[in-house]
């Protein structure tokens, strides 16, 4: 038996070498923000001003905030409860529901848009804009959560349960606090990424302010102009980024004890289990059935049915040679940015832990103009190789494998680290033996974030990857944008049933060694 | 396991460029819609031999990175779907001279007017109506008649469109400026904006608006997937010189920053060849720009459209589509 204790982690000036290690993913971040920044001061203050004070600008303002609002708050209970269903109920079938409810992620938003708006066109709105693309993004709320669950101590729910309290009050008052880190940390990242939503909206009658920046680079070809409006979202992320640390301030909740972590006792669902599972099929039916039933109708009606089939495999192998060595980055990046950010205070630690959601808001054509832009200029060796490639994955992606590690990094106690070295075991080798072993759900979960993410990125993998490399997201691209849609059919199946391998790869791993041994 | 996969893959992957591609491969940045690039590609090789490496992406996309590489841009050649972007490019010179002769093969009205891009294949704006919803000869004779209220939420427009940029100009520049904002206007009262010429198309055939401001290309498109029996919209021809029934064209240059000015050339000079012409038209629903072509498609006679006397060479880069659609409340 162990005893549940909230504590005020020490934290103490950050060690250089944990800083150094944090630079790279610091100045890869950096590089848009130089971009936009440059870019938006050639306008000029008088341009900039009669740029932004226009009606049309807060009519898109407003789009962009209630849509960024309500799908995050969607996403939010939608994510949560399922985690909670996944991880912590007896569920029956438990690793296969794990894999696939977080699979909506992977659907190109292309597809689900063009599905929902087949089916009625009062979901061209904003209130289905809303709905559709709660289904599409809950997954970056469910991945960190479930890793958070997955790590936890259930010893609170345990002291909640014998004082008698019931289920309500011990999720809220005992598991909801220990995943709350990871709750605001995904809820930030569904909202910047509203920010930056593009491709969903095409089939939906909303404009953001994100529809207006392409408009900019679309017709105007005025990059000033597109980075003046950028900044617009910049600053917008800013606030949601400083609310979400501010919340993350108060009191730490950690494992404690003897250090063992107590086997999960699951709360047993009885009469409940038929209910929850039908719930969880029912939101699997709205965020994958759906898009995937919408491949069917295009199969059945499409003439161009088996048109580029061939050229699968190469896709497949494009995917995946991508994603996956893409995921292993950008999780390699992150991990010393959220050890630093939540080990220790300092300038450098909360920079590096606050600007890649900030970038996260930026719409992914100027992150891949920006590294068009310096990677051309200081590094055209580097142009349009897998180097330059991998560094846009990295700036795009690093707040999702950001947010599923801390909630882990966050559930261990620097205490036991300096227990281990208080024991003569060097940095390094705290980190391997104890830090490491406790933190591999949050891993596994960023791994397998990044990588759905990874499989359906399509704007910079369009400009950077060497020519010629395609992925299914490039397929499913070139086949829709050619208004072949029964061709565009397997490729976009295809897309979900192989994220599907990298999911189920790095979420199971995770239920491994989670305990402190 | 996996991170040993992983690591292997990163390890097999080229970092950093190992060799440069032979000489006689060119590079192309490739906006038009990838069958039809695919299809002149493959006819340019068993004419000349000469590989040609082509980047996919959006055309407007593809032109914003070509303006960001500048002078270092691997690209060799541009073709795009629509001709404002490859106009942008000739603006911010980035674009070299085309050859006299080969310019000299197509209609003047088909090239820029320094000879810096020319038009591949062309084709005509058009309003696309659901056969159910509307009597085709209700239809009206002008493309300004749907900014009214007789056409409320009737008609489906995309604002961001390039091609509904060009008729903007093309009403300023035949009707004046002030009948263009009035229709620009007019539409934003009375029509339903889409994001997209597919998504507009789609929701004629759903029903969900009765007509729409396409192009022609996209019904086709649609007509060879779904089959043309089974389309619940046609396409409604505007005609009689009316700026409804504008011709626009798909259009490719060669990047001043090449350094295969030569081979770039034999590539322009076999896209408006007899045999070129015959490869685009055959992939895409567009009339070719060189006479005694045919196409496969049921296209209305290239005669019969009733073009305006706007040509795409008059419509440059349509920047002042845009303060138009500022002053209209439309961006």
């Amino acid at each position: 038996m162990s005893f549940a204790i909230r504590q005020r982690q020490g934290r103490a000036r950050s060690p250089l070498f944990l800083t150094l290690c944090c630079l790279p993913a610091l100045s890869l971040t950096c590089i848009p923000l130089f971009y936009v920044l440059s870019r938006s001061a050639e306008i000029g203050w008088e341009g900039s001003v009669e740029e932004i004070f226009r009606r049309r600008t807060f009519d898109l303002l407003v789009n962009t905030l209630v849509l960024g609002c309500c799908v995050t708050a969607g996403a939010a209970t939608v994510g949560t409860s399922v985690a909670w269903c996944v991880e912590k109920t007896e569920l029956p079938a438990r690793s296969l529901w794990r894999v696939i409810v977080s699979l909506p992620l992977a659907v190109p938003a292309f597809i689900s848009s063009y599905a929902w708006s087949s089916f009625d066109a009062s979901l061209q709105t904003m209130g289905g804009a809303i709905f559709i693309l709660t289904l599409s993004t809950y997954p970056l709320v469910y991945l960190p959560v479930a890793a958070a669950f997955r790590g936890m101590d259930s010893t609170y729910e345990d002291v909640s349960r014998s004082l008698g309290k019931g289920p309500w009050e011990t999720f809220f008052r005992a598991s909801l606090p220990q995943v709350r880190p990871a709750l605001g940390v995904g809820s930030l990242l569904v909202l910047t990424h509203m920010f930056a939503e593009f491709g969903a909206l095409a089939f939906l009658r909303v404009q953001t302010f994100t529809t207006a920046i392409f408009d900019s680079f679309e017709l105007e070809f005025d990059s000033r102009s597109a980075a003046l409006q950028s900044l617009v979202l910049i600053l917008l992320c800013l606030p949601a980024a400083y609310g979400e640390m501010r919340l993350r301030t108060g009191g730490r909740t950690v494992r404690s004890g003897k250090g063992v972590r107590r086997p999960d006792a699951f709360v047993r669902l009885g009469w409940r289990t038929v209910p929850v599972q039908l719930a969880l099929a029912v939101l699997l039916v709205f965020a994958l059935a759906v898009p995937m039933a919408i491949l069917c109708y295009w199969l059945s009606v499409g003439l161009s049915a088996g048109n580029g089939l061939s050229d699968i495999d190469d896709a497949v192998y494009g995917s995946l040679s991508l994603a996956i060595p893409g995921a292993v980055i950008v999780v390699v990046l992150a991990l010393p940015v959220v050890l630093l950010s939540s080990r220790h205070t300092g300038g450098v630690s909360r920079m590096a832990d606050r600007l890649p959601y900030v970038i996260h808001g930026l719409p992914g054509l100027v992150v891949a103009l920006a590294l068009v832009f310096v990677s051309i200029h200081y590094a055209s060796a580097l142009y349009q190789t897998y180097a330059v490639l991998m560094a846009a994955y990295a700036i795009l992606y690093l707040p999702l494998a950001q947010s599923a590690l801390r909630s882990s990094i966050a559930l261990v106690p620097s205490s036991l680290e300096e227990l281990a070295r208080g024991l003569g075991r060097g940095p390094l080798s705290a980190f391997m033996s104890i830090t490491l072993p406790n933190i591999l759900p949050g891993i596994g979960a960023g791994l397998a974030l990044v990588a759905l993410e990874l499989m359906r990125e399509l704007t910079s993998t369009l400009m950077l990857a060497p020519i010629g490399v395609t992925t299914l997201a490039t397929e499913v691209w070139s086949h829709t944008n050619d208004t072949e849609y029964a061709a565009a059919a397997p490729f976009a199946a295809m897309l979900v049933v192989v994220s599907a391998v990298p999911t189920y790869v790095f979420t199971r791993r995770g239920t491994k060694g989670a305990d402190i041994e | 396991m996996s991170s040993a996969v992983a690591a292997g893959a990163i390890l097999s992957t080229p970092f950093v460029k190992t060799s440069w591609a032979a000489d006689e491969t060119l590079v192309l940045y490739n906006g038009q819609h990838a069958q039809t690039t695919k299809a002149l590609v493959e006819a340019f090789k068993k004419a000349t031999g000469i590989t040609v490496d082509a980047r996919k992406g959006s055309s407007s996309q593809l032109a914003n990175q070509i303006i960001e590489e500048g002078a270092a841009s691997p690209a060799d050649l541009f073709y795009s779907e629509e001709s404002p972007p490859v106009a942008t490019l000739a603006e911010k010179g980035l674009l070299s001279p085309i050859a006299k002769a080969t310019l000299s093969q197509i209609p003047k009205e088909y090239h820029a007017k320094d000879g810096t891009w020319l038009g591949a294949s062309s084709r005509c704006r058009v309003v696309a109506y659901n056969k159910d919803m509307i009597d085709a000869g209700k239809l009206p004779g002008s493309v300004l008649d749907f900014a009214t209220s007789a056409w409320k939420d009737k008609v489906g427009f995309v604002p961001t469109s390039g091609a509904f940029q060009e008729q903007i100009i093309a009403i300023e520049i035949l009707k004046g400026r002030d009948a263009a904002l009035a229709w620009l206007k007019g539409l934003k009262e009375n029509g339903k904006i889409y994001n997209g010429n597919g998504a507009a198309l789609k929701a004629v055939e759903n029903g969900d608006v009765a007509t729409a401001l396409i192009n022609n290309y996209y019904w086709f498109s649609l007509a060879k997937e779904n089959g043309e029996d089974k389309m619940k919209s046609a396409l409604h021809y505007v005609g009689h010189q009316d700026p409804g029934a504008l011709i626009t064209v798909s259009a490719a240059g060669i990047l001043k920053s090449s350094k295969k000015q030569e081979t770039a050339q034999k590539f322009v000079e076999f896209m408006v060849s007899a045999d070129g012409q015959q490869a685009i038209a055959d992939s895409v629903a567009e009339y070719p720009v060189r006479e005694g072509i045919k196409s496969p498609y049921k296209l209305l006679p290239f005669k019969e459209i009733g073009a305006p006397a706007v040509t795409p060479a008059d419509l440059g880069d349509a920047a002042d589509a845009l303060a138009l659609r500022r002053e209209a409340g439309l961006a």
